[in-house]
């Protein structure tokens, strides 16, 4: 294997758009992906026989269709690596890779690098969210993209925004619809109240298309979208979960489930990445992970941090004209999401004193609070050990920030201690660290 | 279904090409086992990200079950076995 030219982490759209730009460009590629396949969550593919069950989007298929040719077309230009993990930068301005077929780490030096490693759900904590049987929404969609298989036993769906409408359109076609699906914010309200978003939402035709036929789905199926209701509380029965819900008017109701999917809205999957230089070398960030814009923009993106790279890399070379005009693309997937957010809208509740923040330490609520003194995130990380867990903390980040925020405390790692942030991004095997090569 | 992988000790069959996690939960696997703060392992985020779903394969090294592809005669075990009994001290 020979140093790429720039190296792409992310086999989703945004990931996949820059490569194939990229090689189009005359540059060589390594693309890394850390699932087993391109696709990224958007794209996730079905590995069973024939068609997949579920209804996904002609506008999606056919997207994805575009970029799987554009890869195949570009050749040796690209070199795709699956199963391969991105852990950070070391010392020596490596960038690793946990290679896990081959069972080793791995250290490239390419001359740019493209970040594309998308969204992650927001799930703010409740009572036993941590639970066996909790999924977020994402999560059980994936599952259900994979196998086209929805979970047995009843699901309840409670979320924010339009992702829990398409994971309840596509457990219905899977043949197992959720009871309900909660809404937390009251977008009907909203839009009476702004009706300038609801305006700038029909202005997508692709998308108003897109919810109409998932909303049909569901009331053939017969699954209520209920409005203004969260999910409060979670216990675990000795089959199943018991789900406490509370509608913004106060009114109270339980559901008893085999699965509850949670989703409180997606956020950049940023924790913990590289600055836009290192040692010289430019790192652009594309796609959900740069904004969280969507499946659509995504592309856009990666063709976008794609030419930024290449002005860069050969600003002798002409530049190539623009098919697309992507800055007007951005611009009508970032107002979609704006109106979809206003639409949506909802409070986030008291975190309760029991109540899981940090999943992977195991630490509550209260353990936070036991911290009093501890003002700077350094203190909070190594007297508590929030965030130090194998997830470096992308998943209780905004929580811990938005508790310490209310003691006055900063809980900004970045800007706190800028050196805290070191690699790896997830957890690694010493065996494969032992087997370190440089390419 | 094209294989076998072994949780616990036991049979799990799966189909090729997906992860381990889909196989667990198809046989009703949801539980991981312990976990730290009296907490268990599951699937979560489905991406990497949480690292909730973590477990040992062959005895050692820790995997994402939502991520790892389900290989044939996989010995599957949870995380951190003795995590309940010690506790988070």
């Amino acid at each position: 294997m020979s140093e790429p030219d720039v190296l792409v982490v992310g086999g989703g759209p945004a990931g996949v758009a820059a490569a194939i730009e990229l090689a189009q460009l005359g540059l060589t590629v390594t693309l890394a992906e850390q699932g087993s396949r391109l696709g990224g969550a958007i794209h996730r593919q079905y590995v069973g026989q024939g068609e997949s069950p579920l209804a996904i989007p002609g506008r999606h298929r056919r997207h994805w269709q575009g970029l799987a040719l554009g890869l195949a077309n570009a050749g040796e230009r690209i070199r795709v690596m699956v199963e391969a993990v991105f852990l950070g930068v070391d010392g020596d301005s490596r960038f690793l890779l946990d290679d896990r077929r081959a069972g080793k780490v791995i250290g490239l030096s390419p001359k740019a690098v493209v970040l594309a490693v998308g969204a992650i759900e927001r799930i703010v904590p409740r009572p036993g969210w941590e639970l066996p049987g909790v999924t977020t929404a994402g999560g059980m969609q994936l599952q259900l993209k994979e196998t086209g298989e929805a979970p047995t036993g009843a699901i309840l769906i409670a979320g924010n925004g339009p992702l829990p409408l398409a994971l309840g359109a596509q457990l219905a076609a899977a043949g197992n619809p959720p009871l309900a699906i909660l809404e937390r914010g009251e977008p009907w309200r909203a839009a009476l109240r702004h009706p300038a978003a609801a305006v700038a939402g029909l202005r997508s035709p692709a998308h108003v298309a897109e919810a109409a036929g998932y909303a049909l789905r569901l009331a053939r199926a017969g699954v209520p979208y209920r409005s203004g209701w969260s999910v409060t509380a979670i216990e675990a029965l000795r089959q199943g979960l018991l789900v406490s819900c509370q509608h913004v008017s106060g009114r109270t109701m339980q559901h008893r489930v085999a699965h509850l999917a949670l989703h409180d809205g997606l956020a950049t999957n940023s924790s913990g990445l590289p600055a836009p230089v290192v040692d010289g070398v430019a790192i652009v960030r594309a796609g959900d992970c740069r904004e969280v814009l969507g499946a659509d923009a995504a592309i856009s993106d990666g063709l976008r941090a794609a030419r930024t790279i290449a002005r860069q890399l050969c600003p002798a070379a002409p530049q190539r004209e623009l098919a697309r005009d992507f800055e007007r693309e951005l611009a009508a997937a970032r107002r979609m999401q704006r109106s979809i957010q206003t639409l949506c809208r909802a409070a986030d509740w008291p975190i309760a004193p029991d109540t899981v923040v940090c999943r992977c330490e195991g630490l509550r609520r209260s353990d936070l609070d036991s911290l009093q003194g501890a003002s700077s995130a350094r203190e909070i990380r190594l007297l508590g050990r929030f965030g130090m867990g194998a997830c470096q903390g992308r998943s209780c980040l905004a929580s811990v920030k938005a508790i310490t925020a209310e003691a006055g405390a900063s809980f900004d790692i970045t800007v706190a201690d800028p050196v805290v942030q070191r690699w790896p991004l997830r957890p690694v095997s010493v065996v494969a660290l032992a087997a370190f090569s440089d390419v | 279904m094209s294989g076998t992988l072994y949780w616990m000790g036991d049979a799990v069959a799966f189909r090729a090409g997906e992860t381990v996690a889909a196989a667990l939960r198809r046989s009703g696997i949801d539980d991981f086992g312990p976990a730290l703060g009296e907490l268990r392992a599951r699937y979560f985020c489905g991406i990497g990200s949480c690292q909730a779903c973590l477990v040992s394969l062959n005895g050692d090294s820790l995997i994402e079950a939502c991520l790892t592809p389900a290989r044939e005669g996989m010995r599957l075990s949870a995380a951190l076995p003795l995590a309940e009994e010690h506790g988070h001290e």
